[in-house]
């Protein structure tokens, strides 16, 4: 039995249908994290796990317990707001201490509690304070402590690092990740940001229009994407998707790509079996930026490297990595080459493509074209101790477990 | 010359203008109630000789004195200072009454939504816009059968339930931009109904709270109508001792004392003014939530 079991759970306000059946299952110590388009429901999902919001079908359980019903304050559970939402005219100590009072925690054992959270929050000196006379990330911390003092068996954050700028936003996300390191926690993060995603999760669940499109580890997500929906929106860069023709070229079958100085050729690797059958078709086909190299940064170890050379459109360094733009099946396509290669505009270049990183969609249906079905989710749960001997390291997205 | 000077001296000048604008309106604001203290500080005789504006010659408190204890309303002669203490005695209760029962629905009403919960708003602010004449007699009648009717208890009713509409109205506008993340937040803690209102939103409702006190402070406490058709004799609030007390002067009116008399009745609304003022403009929202 998993830790929290999230079991067929629709939404409906009136006649929409926010979610349409979502089932996820985590284990104790888990970081799953919820990621999609504003509108995706992921909010949604979070208020009712948290009870704030009523389930209208399908079940939560929470370590083999049925909460459907249970009131919010009973189910154990605390969380962080995106607002924070402090309470005004109540001190840093109270904010933090006030779930303990309503809990009828008695005043010496609260105020132990409450010097804990805050040392662990480093936030001691601030517990005289009003919220009004804190910045944005004091008060993200003491949002923190608020949850962290009761210490509850599961934390929900919705996008909590949302109100941030950029550097305190990095800053915090490091520490909320040490935190759940540190503490063995049970989370679940609500964020419309994929790269908080993918570096906070152990699960990343993406949502999109009320439905789950996978749910996974981040490099399972990150690699082997179920639909184009999640290929396009993790990353960032994003994933380069042209359309190329399957075809067979010399017996082997290959994915043929229209390019402005004649077409590229690349061998198809991966899914050979399930891409046999869009022989003589069309197929959307994605690449990573960083599976598109200059041929001396390719990584030929692991790599399936072919090269071809394309001419370069744009040249965007980024002080780490130098993005090189090109035209591919009609689209412009981001390469990651090596800092400080001597690349301009106009110029022609060779560009490594590793093919066995190299995944297919349908056009029409903007499914994953592969090998294996991949587990539902409910497998998804059971199998993650055993890491099922699949012959694609990455064709099951439990292939790596944390 | 440059623009930037020009520009500079027409704003000058349109300060000035403007200043003297607010000025005059000041000045022929402030005339009554100036005319009114200078009147109440000078004995009869100096009155009679007709200089309203000038300042008194012999300054005395006998005219307060006389509004305070010793004036006749009726054929009691002992001044408004029982009237005084009548109206204190409505306007406390009904401000506080109305006041907590008013944030209390715009609570239910915006953190607590239920079915329809737009049309019983929508109700309780058409009370705001009935007029006070329209109650009158059917009001008269509901204090009869709550035996009420003559008694300071039955105009603070009266007041009760007609300040509901407006603070209701206060409270609702207040709460409806009170983060609901707040409220949630308070749940998940373990706070319930009562323990949300009392805790989390009436300590962050000090500046709606004070409008609150201004607006029915004022409104009770200058209260003319329902003070007159509701009471009588001992149980009047002052506004309806003050007509009283110049209505029932016999021979020589005594402008002073009348004079003196109208300023007890305008104090209180004034010091609630100047006291509770300052709190307007105090945003004690700020920082709950981001920014």
């Amino acid at each position: 039995m998993s830790f929290l079991h999230i079991h067929n759970v629709h939404k409906r306000f009136g006649d929409t249908h926010v979610l349409k059946g979502i089932d996820i299952a985590i284990e104790k110590g888990d970081f799953l994290v919820l990621v999609g388009p504003s509108g995706c429901g992921k909010s949604t999902l979070l208020n009712m796990i948290a009870g704030l919001d009523a389930i209208s079908e399908g079940e939560l359980l929470l370590n083999g317990e049925r909460i459907n019903d249970v009131h919010p304050s009973r189910r154990d559970i605390a969380m962080v707001f995106q607002s924070y939402a402090l309470y005004p005219s109540m001190t840093v100590a109270g904010n933090i201490g006030f779930g303990l009072e309503m809990r009828k925690v008695a005043k010496a054992r609260r105020r132990e509690a409450i010097q804990r959270a805050a040392e662990l929050l480093q936030i001691e000196n601030l517990l005289d304070r009003k919220p009004a006379q804190l910045s944005g990330g004091q008060r993200q911390r003491v949002a923190m402590g608020r949850a962290l003092v009761r210490e509850p068996q599961l934390f929900l954050f919705d996008e909590p690092l949302s109100n941030l700028d950029a550097k305190l936003r990095v800053d915090m996300r490091t520490e909320i990740k040490q935190l759940h390191q540190r503490l063995g926690t049970t989370i679940v993060y609500v964020t419309h940001d994929q790269i908080e995603a993918m570096t906070l999760a152990t699960r990343i669940a993406v949502m999109r229009g009320g439905e789950l499109q996978q749910l996974g580890t981040p490099q399972a997500v990150y690699d082997d994407p179920n639909n184009l929906f999640v290929a396009g929106f993790m990353g960032s860069p994003s994933m380069n998707l042209v359309t190329a023709r399957i075809t067979r070229h010399e017996g082997r079958l290959v994915a043929r790509i229209a390019a402005p100085a004649g077409d590229v050729t690349l061998p198809i690797v991966r899914d050979r079996a399930a891409l046999e059958a869009w022989c003589d078709r069309d197929v959307m086909l994605g690449l990573r930026p960083e599976a598109i190299t200059d041929p001396a940064s390719a990584n030929r170890e692991d790599g399936d490297i072919h090269e071809a050379t394309l001419e370069i459109a744009l040249v965007e360094p980024t002080g780490a990595d130098l993005y090189v733009v090109t035209q591919l099946g009609g689209r412009s396509i981001n390469a990651r080459m090596r800092p400080g290669a001597p690349l301009s505009p106009g110029q022609s270049t060779r560009f490594a493509f590793d093919v066995s990183r190299m995944v297919a969609f349908d056009p029409e249906t903007e499914a994953r074209i592969r090998d294996e079905v991949p587990a539902t989710p409910d497998e998804a749960s059971t199998g993650h101790a055993d890491s099922t001997g699949n012959a694609d390291s990455t064709g099951n997205i439990l292939g790596q477990n944390a | 010359m440059s623009a930037g000077a020009t520009v500079a001296r027409r704003n000058t000048l349109g300060r000035a203008l403007l200043y003297a604008v607010l000025a005059v309106f000041a000045i022929l604001y402030l005339m009554p109630l100036y005319v009114m203290l200078v009147t109440s500080f000078k004995p009869l005789e100096e009155i009679h000789q007709g200089n309203m504006l000038a300042l008194p010659d012999t300054w005395t408190f006998a005219p307060w004195r006389e509004a305070w204890g010793s004036a006749c309303i009726g054929l009691e002669c002992s001044g408004v200072h029982g009237y005084f203490f009548n109206s204190i005695k409505i306007v406390v209760p009904a401000v506080l009454i109305s006041g907590l029962l008013g944030a209390f629905n715009g609570y239910v009403l915006t953190k607590w939504r239920f079915r329809g919960h737009k049309i019983v708003f929508g109700l309780i602010l058409f009370s705001c816009f009935i007029p006070f004449q329209i109650i009158l007699l059917p009001m008269a009648r509901v204090l009869g059968i709550l035996h009420i009717a003559n008694s300071t208890t039955g105009l603070v009713l009266v007041h009760i339930v007609y300040g509901i509409g407006f603070t209701t109205l206060f409270f609702r506008n207040f709460y409806e931009s009170f983060p609901d993340e707040l409220v949630r937040a308070a749940k998940l803690d373990g706070a319930g109904f009562f323990t949300i209102f009392f805790r989390i939103l009436l300590p962050a409702s000090v500046p709606i709270i004070v409008v609150t006190i201004i607006w029915q402070f004022t409104n009770v406490w200058n209260d003319f109508l329902f003070g007159v058709s509701f009471t009588s004799g001992d149980s009047a609030p002052i506004t309806v001792a003050l007509n009283n007390l110049v209505n029932s002067s016999t021979g020589v009116k005594a402008y002073n004392v009348n004079m003196a008399a109208a300023m007890v009745a305008a104090v209180p609304t004034l010091i609630v003014y100047i006291l509770a003022g300052k709190y307007f403009l105090r945003g004690l929202m700020s920082g709950s939530v981001k920014g």
